[in-house]
This record gives structure tokens, C-alpha cells and sequence, in this order.
């Protein structure tokens, strides 16, 4: 759905696809704290603008792959929530048959071909899915969503480098929120580090982004993709946002962030950026507020469908192991 | 219990787990200045250790989340003279570092002949079941671990032995790694407050028994020692800690058998390639002239799944233990329904 030019883009339904991956998740975070979730859950939100941003520019061919907090990038690509929802309450009809819950992410009737927990892990893996595609003709490319966590893992580099020289079409999206857990970024990276000099320097393109401003992550995917799906090799592309939440509870307040504290996060809030901009070029706030509803009315009716569903019977454990 | 200077004995309260790890690396940075802790986060608590960050901002350091890189150089400053502990919160974190484990470290000694020196290398790696985890962040590899020569390798079962061991293995003079259960951080045990060694080659006998031997560690041990109190009486079941599977202590083992002539061991892993897999061959090739055949009680032979409707069957349970115990003693089964706070959740009992 890649719209062809920056003043082409609809800011209004860019904000329903961002709004419903804010509002999805603030239900399940309600159900969390209701012990309800028996998974291990990370949650995406404040991050929405990249997931989004980039998923948009993609068309329905290209696959996306994901880490650990993936609920919005599987929501972006085109999910099912409601098979979401059933996997986090650990259902039969889940999208993982329960197996798999919060951080195993996978769809793939609309291309979102799976997500990891394991640091980096999904980084070569969905160079190689794009790999495949090139091989075999196919026109999609391929982008993974990726922490500054994860980038620092060897493999990551290393796989700069392979999908450098094989002129794979990747998109690499660094998801720069400066946490790695409770691990400040300057605990971990020395004051010379530049990603940039270091993408560049294995020949792969690279491309800051405000990952708090879905514009901006917007038309830098157009452009990078279309370079991309050109035949012009990989591109990076590092979006500085912040995650709202702590690492993997729904808790708001963490005592060790400085900086970084709730209130300057929430001010940079890319859902509220964009609504203004939406409410300034005249949507009424009357019918925003009537949209929200109707959204979050869909989003519990898909809940109370997935508290409804059947857990997995014993025999499940042996299934999927094996052909 | 200690004893103070005018002679009173003092009774520590109990502690957790988690807390006698951190106990004894407060007393190890303290006693020797070649000690340092490192791992991603461990200065903001991960591991459990973080307030000694205070203390020692220069010993206790937080690194970037390349675990290859940082467990190579905790190998490398062994090599150089230092007494590293790394920490992995789990398992499979520290795979990426398996070269410098398995390969590195763990050879360091052997392929120069001795002329090297060794990797003195401490690694805590945290493994098991945690609820909602499912397959790629609850697995132990306990097997895997057990298979690398020039390494040792531990499993502390208590906080007694926590703390022990992980002393002896700070100490010794080739690389260990310490397989910690997650599920084990809240059990509490009364511990010596003073620094003191558990051998890291020996397995422990927990209880004195004539007719059956229970073999275990780690997290299945707690199941066995519950399983005891479900069955009553157990004068009849000796229950053998292994703490060590490199090297597994063998002789300790078949002088129980000796006398029982039965046995079951207890893994929480697959049943394929499990511990239990591997002492019950020993010692049939020792020799033992079973009365029973010996069993095995372990996990299903597929990955470990998230949601809680599988994994209760995935795991063995205090029930399954007393009732393997009972069957091999020709003994009537029990039938006691458990909760889901005791199936899913983390024991905080005191032993
Ligand atoms: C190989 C590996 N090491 C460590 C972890 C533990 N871990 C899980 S999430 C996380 C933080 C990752 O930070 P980042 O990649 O920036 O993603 P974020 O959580 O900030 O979205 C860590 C260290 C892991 N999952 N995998």
C-alpha cells in the first residue's frame, strides 16, 4: 500500500493503523495484569510509528520478521489480532497453538514470517528468507525489526556484511529505544561507536530515522526500499524511539532512567504527534474519539472470543515437532 | 550457624537462593582482588548481584549484549591472570558463546599440554522452566554441558550448595560452569555465613536409605525431596544429589546400588540423552544386579511449549516422583491433585 509520493500519504488512516496497535495492546495489558497472559510479554507501546511506518511502505509480497516484542510489528504487517490475543492466553486457536506465546510471533497468510527471542537470531534468518527470494525470482524484499540490543550481537555485523556482498534485499529496521533491559546505552558502547561509518563501511546503505514521527519512517522506507528492490543491496535503517513501558511488564515508571523518564516520552507520544497533524488539516476530534471507540470495542470483542477459545489438549505437546 | 566470640552460637535466618550466590560473591570480591562479575545488566541487578556494584564499580560491570565477545574476554582474562564470573540469565544466551565455552576454555589446558596454564573461567548460566517461556528460553542442556570434556560442571540443588559451590568454583584452577535452575531462586535454606567450600566433583547423599536410590539434581531434586514428604515414610529411599555431571560421581552411586539394587533418576530435560540416561548405563556396565529394572523419569522427548495447559505436562511433578518411587517399591500410587501456584510457579519454600 505504499502510497508514491510524501504528500500523498493519509495521515488519518496512518493513525487507525498506529492506533490499533496502541489500543490492542492496552487491552492486553489489562488482561496481563489479570494474570490472564501466561506468557512472557513485551510490549510495543510508544514504538508504534516504526512498525507502522515502515509495514505501510511495504507492499503485501514483502516479509517482515521480528524479535522478542513483536505484537506490533505482527499487528502492522496485517495479523490477526484475535489469533494474537488467543496465543498470549496460551489457546489451541492461537497463532503458535499456544506453543509458542508472546514472543513467537507468525502469520504468515500476510507475510509476517516469524519472530524470535533470541538476540540478533532473526537477523541473518530473514537475510536468508530474502536471500530465497532472490533466488528464486520472486519480487518481494524482506525487512527485519531489530533492537540496538540485538545489534550489538556479532552475527549482526557479520550479516551486514554477507547481505552486502550477496546483494541481498533486506531491510535491516534498528529499533534504537537505548535499553537493553535495565542497560543504558552508554553502558554498552563506547563515546566513538557510529553505526553509520560502520554500516557504510561493510557497503550496506544506512538511514537515521525519528522513530517517534511516522512521516519520517515512512518515506525513508520508500526510499530505501525502492533502492532495495532495485537490486541496490541492503540498507539499515535506525529509528531513535522510546518504549513507554519497562522491558517485559506493563509497569510505567522505572526508578532507573534519567533522561529518559515517562514524562519526555510521553511528550514525543508518535500517536499524539500525529493527531494533531490529522486534527490541524481538519478531522474533527469528535470523530476521532468516535473511530477510537468503535476500534477498542473490536479489539475487546476480539479478546472475550479468545478467553472463549479451548486450551490445547495433552496431545498437542507431541504435534509440529517433526513432519 | 556460627559461633560468635563469646562463645553463643548464632542461628542465621534462613536465606534465599538467590541471595547465598550473592552472598558468596560479596565474600569472593572481598577475600580476592583477582575476582570480577560481568554480564549484561549485572550491575542494575541481573544475577542478583547488583547492589555490589556500589561497592565495586570496577569489578562488577555491565557489558554490551554480545555475549560471545564478553564471555571470549572473561576466558582471555582468566588465561591473563583474573578470576572472572560471567553471568547468562540463560541458557541459550550463552550459546553464543559456545565456542569460547566448549571449545575455548574448555580445552585451554589439554591442547598445550599444561604448558598453557588453564582458563579459570566462572560461568553462571541460568536454565529451566519459567512460566510462559516456552521453547527457546527454558531449556537446560544439561546433557550438552555434560559432554564437554576439560569442562566442570555443577548444579546446585539448594542454597547451601549454592553458595559452596560457586566458592569452590571461583577458586579452582579450570573453567566451571554452574548450571543454576531459575526455578530454585526462592527456595531458602539456613547457610553458613563464613566462606566455605562443596566439592565440586562429589554427588551428596540428602537422605539415608535401604531399598531404592533416587538419583537427581537441580530442580528435579526438590521435586524428589517433596516427593518424600507426599510418600511419608522413606526410610526405605536414599536420595543421592549429584550436584557435579562433569565428572558424575559414579563410585557414590553404585555404593548406594550396592545396597538398594534399585534405582530411578529424575531429569527435568528430555528423557533422550538425560542424566538420568547416563547414570542408569554406568551402572548397568558396573554391574549392579538389579532387583528392578531401573527407571528414568524425565520430560517428553519435544521442545518445551509456552502455554501452561502443555507445559503442566511437561514437566515431572512431586506426584510423578512419589509414585515412580512407589511403583518401583511395588508400593500402591497416590493420587493428589496439585494447584496451578504449585505447578507453574516457583517454589519459595525453606528446606
Ligand atoms: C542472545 C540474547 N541475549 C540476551 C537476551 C536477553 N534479552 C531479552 S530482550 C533484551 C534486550 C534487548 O534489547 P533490544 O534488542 O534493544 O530490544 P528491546 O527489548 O529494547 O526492544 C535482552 C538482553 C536474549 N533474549 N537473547
Amino acid at each position: 500500500m505504499a502510497y508514491l509520493k510524501k504528500d500523498m500519504i493519509d495521515f488519518h488512516k496512518a493513525y487507525s493503523h498506529m492506533l490499533r496497535l496502541r489500543v490492542a495492546q492496552e487491552e492486553l495489558v489489562k488482561h496481563y495484569l489479570n494474570k490472564k497472559v501466561f506468557s512472557m510479554v513485551h510490549f510495543y507501546i510508544g514504538q508504534e510509528a516504526v512498525a507502522t511506518g515502515v509495514c505501510d511502505a511495504l507492499k503485501v509480497d514483502d516479509q517482515v520478521m521480528g524479535t522478542h516484542r513483536s505484537h506490533g510489528h505482527y499487528l502492522a504487517k496485517g495479523g490477526s489480532f484475535r489469533m494474537l490475543a488467543a496465543e498470549l492466553f496460551g489457546r489451541v486457536t492461537g497463532s503458535a497453538h499456544g506453543k509458542g506465546g508472546s514472543m513467537h510471533q507468525v502469520d504468515r497468510s500476510v507475510n509476517f514470517t516469524g519472530s524470535s527471542p533470541l538476540l540478533g537470531s532473526a537477523v541473518p534468518i530473514a537475510t536468508g528468507v530474502a536471500f530465497a527470494q532472490k533466488y528464486l525470482g520472486k519480487p518481494g524484499v524482506v525487512a527485519v525489526f531489530y533492537g540496538d540490543g540485538a545489534s550489538e550481537e556479532g552475527v549482526v555485523y557479520e550479516t551486514y556484511n554477507l547481505a552486502a556482498l550477496r546483494k541481498v534485499p533486506i531491510l535491516f529496521v534498528l529499533e534504537n529505544n537505548q535499553w537493553s533491559i535495565n542497560s543504558p546505552i552508554k553502558n554498552r558502547r563506547s563515546q566513538g561507536y557510529n553505526l553509520e561509518k560502520i554500516a557504510t563501511g561493510l557497503g550496506v546503505k544506512y538511514e537515521h530515522a525519528d522513530g517517534n514521527d511516522y512521516e519520517d519512517v515512512y518515506t525513508k522506507t520508500v526510499k530505501l526500499v525502492g533502492s532495495i528492490r532495485k537490486g541496490g543491496g541492503p540498507a539499515v535503517l535506525e529509528c531513535l524511539v522510546y518504549r513507554h513501558m519497562a522491558h517485559s511488564t506493563p509497569l510505567m515508571e522505572e526508578k532507573h532512567r534519567t533522561g529518559d523518564v515517562l514524562e519526555e516520552r510521553l511528550k514525543k507520544d508518535p500517536l499524539k504527534k500525529l493527531k494533531i497533524k490529522i486534527v490541524m488539516s481538519g478531522v474533527l476530534e469528535k470523530k476521532l474519539a468516535k473511530e477510537e471507540e468503535n476500534l477498542r470495542q473490536k479489539i475487546c470483542t476480539d479478546i472475550a472470543w479468545a478467553l472463549e477459545q479451548p486450551y490445547p489438549s495433552k496431545e498437542e505437546l507431541y504435534t509440529n515437532v517433526y513432519n | 550457624m556460627s559461633t560468635t566470640k563469646n562463645g553463643r552460637t548464632n542461628v542465621r535466618e534462613p536465606i534465599k537462593y538467590a541471595d547465598a550466590l550473592k552472598e558468596a560473591t560479596e565474600q569472593l570480591l572481598v577475600s580476592d582482588p583477582r575476582v570480577l562479575v560481568l554480564g549484561l545488566g549485572v550491575p542494575q541487578g541481573t544475577g542478583g548481584v547488583g547492589s555490589l556494584a556500589q561497592i565495586y564499580p570496577n569489578r562488577v560491570l555491565d557489558m554490551p549484549t554480545s555475549e560471545a565477545a564478553l564471555t571470549g574476554l572473561a576466558v582471555g582474562a582468566s588465561i591473563g591472570g583474573l578470576r572472572p564470573i560471567v553471568f547468562h540469565d540463560r541458557v541459550e544466551f550463552s550459546l553464543l558463546a559456545s565456542d569460547q565455552m566448549f571449545t575455548q576454555a574448555a580445552k585451554w589446558r589439554y591442547m598445550f599440554g599444561g604448558n598453557g596454564g588453564s582458563a579459570p573461567v566462572t560461568l553462571r548460566i541460568v536454565v529451566g522452566r519459567q512460566w510462559g517461556n516456552g521453547p527457546q528460553h527454558s531449556q537446560a542442556f544439561y546433557g550438552m554441558f555434560g559432554g564437554v570434556m576439560g569442562l566442570r560442571v555443577v548444579i546446585p540443588s539448594s542454597p547451601y550448595t549454592a553458595k559452596g559451590l560457586l566458592i569452590a568454583a571461583v577458586r579452582a584452577d579450570d573453567p566451571v560452569v554452574m548450571l543454576e535452575p531459575r526455578w530454585l531462586y526462592g527456595v531458602k535454606e539456613q547457610v553458613p555465613e563464613e566462606l566455605y567450600e562443596v566439592s565440586l566433583n562429589k554427588a551428596r547423599i540428602i537422605k539415608k536409605g535401604s531399598d531404592i536410590t533416587v538419583v537427581s539434581y537441580g530442580d528435579a531434586l526438590f521435586a524428589a525431596r517433596q516427593a518424600l514428604e507426599l510418600i511419608g515414610d522413606t526410610t526405605r529411599v536414599e536420595l543421592i544429589d549429584l550436584v557435579s555431571l562433569n565428572p558424575i560421581d559414579h563410585k557414590t552411586i553404585s555404593a548406594s546400588l550396592k545396597k538398594t539394587r534399585r534405582l530411578l533418576t529424575v531429569d527435568t530435560t528430555s528423557s533422550a540423552f538425560s542424566v538420568g540416561s547416563e547414570v542408569i548405563a554406568k551402572a548397568v556396565q558396573g554391574g549392579v544386579e538389579f532387583m528392578v529394572t531401573p527407571q528414568s523419569l524425565a520430560c517428553p522427548d519435544v521442545p518445551c511449549p509456552t502455554s501452561s495447559a502443555l507445559s503442566e505436562f511437561w514437566y515431572p511433578t512431586k506426584v510423578n516422583v512419589a509414585n515412580a518411587i512407589l511403583n518401583i517399591l511395588n508400593k500402591p500410587k497416590i493420587d493428589t491433585k496439585l494447584t496451578f501456584e504449585e505447578l507453574h510457579m516457583a517454589p519459595t519454600v525453606t528446606l
